[in-house]
Formats: structure tokens, sequence, C-alpha cells
């Protein structure tokens, strides 16, 4: 399958949601004001194909910002029943970049491993993801090619460069190339185009000039001699610990469980909620003691997180240089910066 | 591995005891399937509509109570226990687990154990001390020390009674911070007790649980007498939030201490950030 390179003629774009919208419920990036969100898309909508990436990440689709784990209701004996939802649509995921493409792999190594979660790993198998090559830093903050994810193509089962007029589309795997075959879309790119094609992937780097000068590899190391407080006070700082970074992660996966229940008390929902490690609380005790009470100590949590434990425990670095953080954060905290200084440290 | 569901099951309450005004003492019917904790595992207790908490077992099944059913000792310090402390004998508690590591007691045989217990801490060490008293004859000397604000807060007065009428199977100690005239027992910190304890060092084992400032100073104390670090075990508490090593609120270091933990040794994690 590793040279299955075809063409998709842009207009033909419509075929393929409308293929897709068959089986699943299909959602690409489209502009809406300054943004761009993830939105349900159907045939005739603009697909934007050159988006800057989006404020929310993919993680939205597999681990929902907050999802129901089972109703309760109070039966005629007086006690609760319960039952879980029923299984939903599965999702195809349009034009995902390379930074979210590697977040879902992190996202499966860390739902297979430690821990025990059916519903993350079951929507990742069931969903369909056509990745989108970048030409160009999504943002300022954008390190993605230091961290290895910008020649990212897995895991899609289709995979697109634009070089303008026609789309190259590479076929991953078996449903790719089935769903490519439904949209009559197996004509073999040409060789002026796969030409094109090398020459602009050739050219690429230039685009992402280097910003970290060391390997991502490298980082649980450089962190390990980084664990003082003093180091990250300075920066903690000016963290005014509002969570945003948790939120815009694409590869957080911390959340917290509440019910909600309806007013006479009768019913309601148990839900898991997004949350996160900088929000004040997380690390709290029940009779008020915080294991870690400071904003260093949280924010180093993070970076930790991100650049050790993650990779120690799941054998990825928990963060794809998508630069969504450091672009939301009030103050500007950047975690580009923050890898610059410890890994340049001797 | 198994895929674990968040649904509780509705187990009835058997009998409620006060011990003061706000901790109070639960005998629940345990869940039906595979419910066979080991000392140091826990449950998630819900009330549908309120919200869930973790809880220590004060007892398990068939170890100093009865087969099919655990006792929990829980403090009225939040909207979940206010309304679970007020439930009756044959209301219902929703339960999951149990949850946490299995630490095999195989391990902790033919050695002299101390367990220190701070405040609320004595209801898991209580279902420590069962366990071990269930089978003397495997272990050496047994010292409980206990601590508590003041002789109003000592909980589990009749285990204490009772365990110390039996001083050939375990040695009881008891410390208040403060109290008032009528104690005559000792007033001071818990590590106080270990003044003055004979130990041999290299065959004892101390299970630590109590308040978070409780834990640097004993461990401290414990070392200095020389006890070994894989022969401290302490149970660390964090807010779990699923019990299944996934949503991240008990993590230490990337360590998630619902599955890992929460009882652990010192030297597991000497090494990692913010742990006691």
């Amino acid at each position: 399958m590793d040279n299955e390179i075809y063409r998709l003629p842009r207009e033909r774009l419509d075929s393929l949601i409308e293929r897709l919208a068959r089986d699943y419920r299909v959602v690409g990036p489209v502009k809406q004001g300054a943004t761009w969100m993830w939105t349900d898309v159907r045939p005739g909508m603009p697909l934007a194909l050159d988006y800057p990436t989006t404020m929310l990440p993919p993680r939205q689709f597999f681990a929902p910002m907050r999802e129901t784990l089972f109703r309760y209701h109070r039966g005629d004996d007086g006690r609760f029943a319960f039952e879980e939802p029923a299984g939903e649509r599965p999702f195809a995921l349009l034009g995902v970049h390379g930074c979210d493409l590697t977040a879902l792999r992190v996202l499966r190594a860390f739902h297979e491993s430690s821990c025990r979660d059916r519903l993350v790993p079951g929507r990742l198998d069931r969903s369909f993801v056509m990745g989108l090559a970048c030409w160009t830093p999504c943002l300022p903050e954008s390190f993605c090619r230091d961290m290895g994810s910008l020649e990212s193509e897995s895991p899609a089962s289709l995979y697109v460069w634009d070089i303008g007029g026609v789309l190259l589309v590479k076929v991953q795997t078996a449903r790719g190339r089935e769903i490519m075959r439904d949209v009559g879309a197996l004509d073999a790119a040409t060789p002026d185009e796969l030409v094109a094609l090398r020459k602009r992937l050739r050219t690429r780097p230039e685009a992402f000039p280097a910003q970290l000068q060391f390997a991502p590899e490298k980082l649980a190391t450089s962190l390990k001699a980084a664990e003082s407080d003093i180091l990250w006070e300075a920066t903690a700082d000016r963290c005014l610990s509002c969570g945003r970074c948790n939120l815009v992660c694409p590869t957080c996966t911390c959340f917290d469980v509440g019910d909600q229940a309806s007013l006479s008390g009768g019913d309601g929902t148990r839900t898991r909620s997004w949350t996160g490690c900088q929000v004040p609380g997380f690390s709290r005790v029940a009779g008020g003691h915080d294991f870690r009470p400071g904003r260093a100590q949280q924010l180093r949590y993070r970076i930790f997180r991100k650049g050790k434990y993650m990779p120690e425990r799941y054998g990825m670095v928990g963060c794809t240089g998508c630069g969504r953080c450091a672009t939301h954060c009030p103050t500007h905290i950047s975690i580009r910066e923050i890898f610059l200084q410890v890994g340049r440290a001797p | 591995m198994p895929q674990v569901s968040m649904i509780p099951e509705a187990c009835r309450i058997l009998a409620v005891t006060p011990h003061n005004s706000r901790d109070i003492h639960f005998v629940v019917e345990a869940p039906k399937q595979g419910f066979t904790p080991e000392p140091g595992q826990f449950v998630m207790v819900s009330l549908p509509g309120i919200g869930e908490a973790p809880f220590s077992l004060a007892a398990l099944p068939g170890e100093g109570t009865a087969e099919g059913t655990f006792e929990m000792l829980i403090r009225r310090i939040g909207r979940l226990t206010n309304l679970i402390t007020q439930l009756k004998a044959g209301d219902v508690l929703y339960v999951r687990g149990p949850y946490g590591r299995r630490v095999e007691w195989d391990q902790f045989e033919e050695s002299n154990l101390i367990l220190l217990a701070g405040g609320l801490g004595l209801a898991p060490l209580r279902s420590f001390v069962r366990r071990a008293l269930g089978r003397r004859d495997r272990f050496g000397r047994i010292d409980l020390l206990v601590g508590a604000r003041s002789p109003d807060e000592l909980l589990f007065r009749t285990d204490l009674l009772v365990w110390a009428s039996r001083q050939d199977d375990v040695h009881v100690h008891l410390t208040v911070d403060a109290a008032r005239e009528g104690w005559d027992g000792r007033i001071g910190v818990i590590t106080s007790l270990l003044d003055g304890l004979a130990v041999d060092t290299a065959g004892t084992t101390a299970f630590l649980c109590g308040p978070p400032v409780m834990y640097r100073h004993c461990l401290r104390r414990l070392l200095a007498m020389g006890l070994y670090e894989h022969n401290l075990w302490l149970t660390l508490e964090r807010r779990m939030k699923c019990g299944l090593g996934l949503c991240g609120n008990c993590q230490v270091d990337g360590h998630y201490l619902c599955s890992e933990g929460p009882l652990v040794s010192y030297r597991e994690v000497r090494h990692l950030r913010d742990v006691v």
C-alpha cells in the first residue's frame, strides 16, 4: 500500500464526504469567524484544507469534553438502576495534521497501557481518519518538525497532499482503498504530479526552521536535571491557573467525574468531563491538603508529564509541537521555550 | 487488560455506629461478584446525583466481620459524606471495587510489624491489624501506634480495648496531641511512641497511614532507627475519580496511585516528587 498514491480532483471532495456520510458522522476544519473549528461537514461546505490548526484538538471526538458514563433512575423499590448509553455513530475526521495524527497515536498508547478504558480505544478503532500534509507552520508557536510529528502520516486511512490543482491521496489501509474506489478516485498520480510532490516535500523543511536543536528523545534526561522548584517559579509566576493549556492539548487525558441530577433527584447522568493538572484543586484531597499546591509544581508537572513521564511509560513524547497551549495561554507560557531552556542546559 | 465499567452496585447498609459527632462506622453488604480485597485496597462509593469518592476498607469480608460484608469509617467532611453519614441501616450505598494494587501478604510473614495510624489512618490500618491477628503465628512482634488529636477523637475504641487486652498478640500504644484533665495516657506526637521501642531493624515492616503531615516525620524517624526502605509501607491518599488508572487525579510522577497504589513501599516512591 506504500506506493498507492491516487489523484483526487478537488471537486470530488464532495463525493468523498457523501460516501463517508453513509457510515460516519463526518467532521472537518471549517472557518467560523476568525478561527477554524472541527465542524460537521456536508457536501458543498467549504472544507478548509489550508487551515492553520483548530483551537480544540481532535481528541474531543474520542474523549468528549463531557460524556455520559451511565444514566441512573430510581426504580419502584427506591433503588437506582443504571444504564450505559448506546454506542454512537463513528466519526470520520477529514484533514487531520501530522501533530494531531501523532496525538491520536499517543491517546491509543495511553489508553491501551496503564489503564482499562474501552471508550477511547473503541472510538479510535471505529473512526475513519484522513490526514493532511502541512506546508507551512500553523502557528508561530508550532514546532512540530522538531517533535517529529510534521511527517506523521499514521493512523490515517487516507493521507492527502494538496499540491495545488489536484489533491494527491495516499491509501494507507484497506478501508481507505475501499472508500477511494467507491468515489471512483483510483487514478494513479501522474509522474509529473509525483515529481511535483517530491519537490515540495524536499523543500518543505525550509518552511519549518529547527527550533529546539536537540532530539525530543533527549527531553526525559534534560528534564531530570531541571527538577528544582526555583527553576520553575519565574515562569509559573505568570500562570493564571486557567487550565487552557490542558483544554487545548491534543494529548491531555485527565477527567473529572460528576453527577448531573434532574431536579426531582430521581434520575440523571454520571459523566466524565475534561479537567487538568493546571486547574486549582486538581491534586487536592479531602480535608484540603494539596500535594502540588504551587503553580511552579503544577507547571513542572505538566511539562514533566509531556516530556518525561509519557515517553517513559507509553513510549511516546506527550507533546506533538502543535503550539496550541502557548498560543492560547493568556500569559504566553510557551512549552517550546521551556523545552529549549532545559535542552540547552549542559 | 480487563475492561471495567464504572457502574456501581447497590449495597445495603447493615449497621451504622457513630464513633463521634463526625466519624461514622458503616457495615455494608459487599458487591456480589469478585469482592476479595487485600488490605490497602479501596472502594468507590457514591450516591447517584450527589457524587462519588474513594474510601478505604476498615474491615475485609470474613476478617473480623461477616463474609459478604465490609466496613468503612466515613468522616463528615463534604457534600457526599454529609449525606452518607445521615444514612441508616437498611439504606443503600452504591459501591464499585475493590480498586488498588493487591499487595501480597506472604512477603510480610515472619516479620515484626509496626503499624502507625494517625487519626483516620486507623480506618484502613484496622484491616491490616485484623489480617495480622487472623494469622498471628506467621508474624513476629506486632506494635500498633495510634495518634489522635484528642482523647475524644480516638477512633475504634472497642477494637483498641480488645487489642489492648491481647498483650501477647499486639502491643497497643496511644498518644494524643492535647488532652483535658482526666486523660492519664501519653501526650505527644505519634513519633514519640517510637521512643524506647526495641526494634529488630532488619526484620521489621512498618505500615503508615495518617494525615499528610505525619508521613515525613515518621519516615525520617523510622529510617533513622534503621528500618529498611523496602520495609516501610505507606498508604498514599489521593482524590481518585475513576479507580481505573485513567482520570489522572491520583498521578504522582506519571504513576497512577489508584492502581499502582495506594499502598506502596518507600523504596518504590522515594525518588518521586510530591509524594508526601
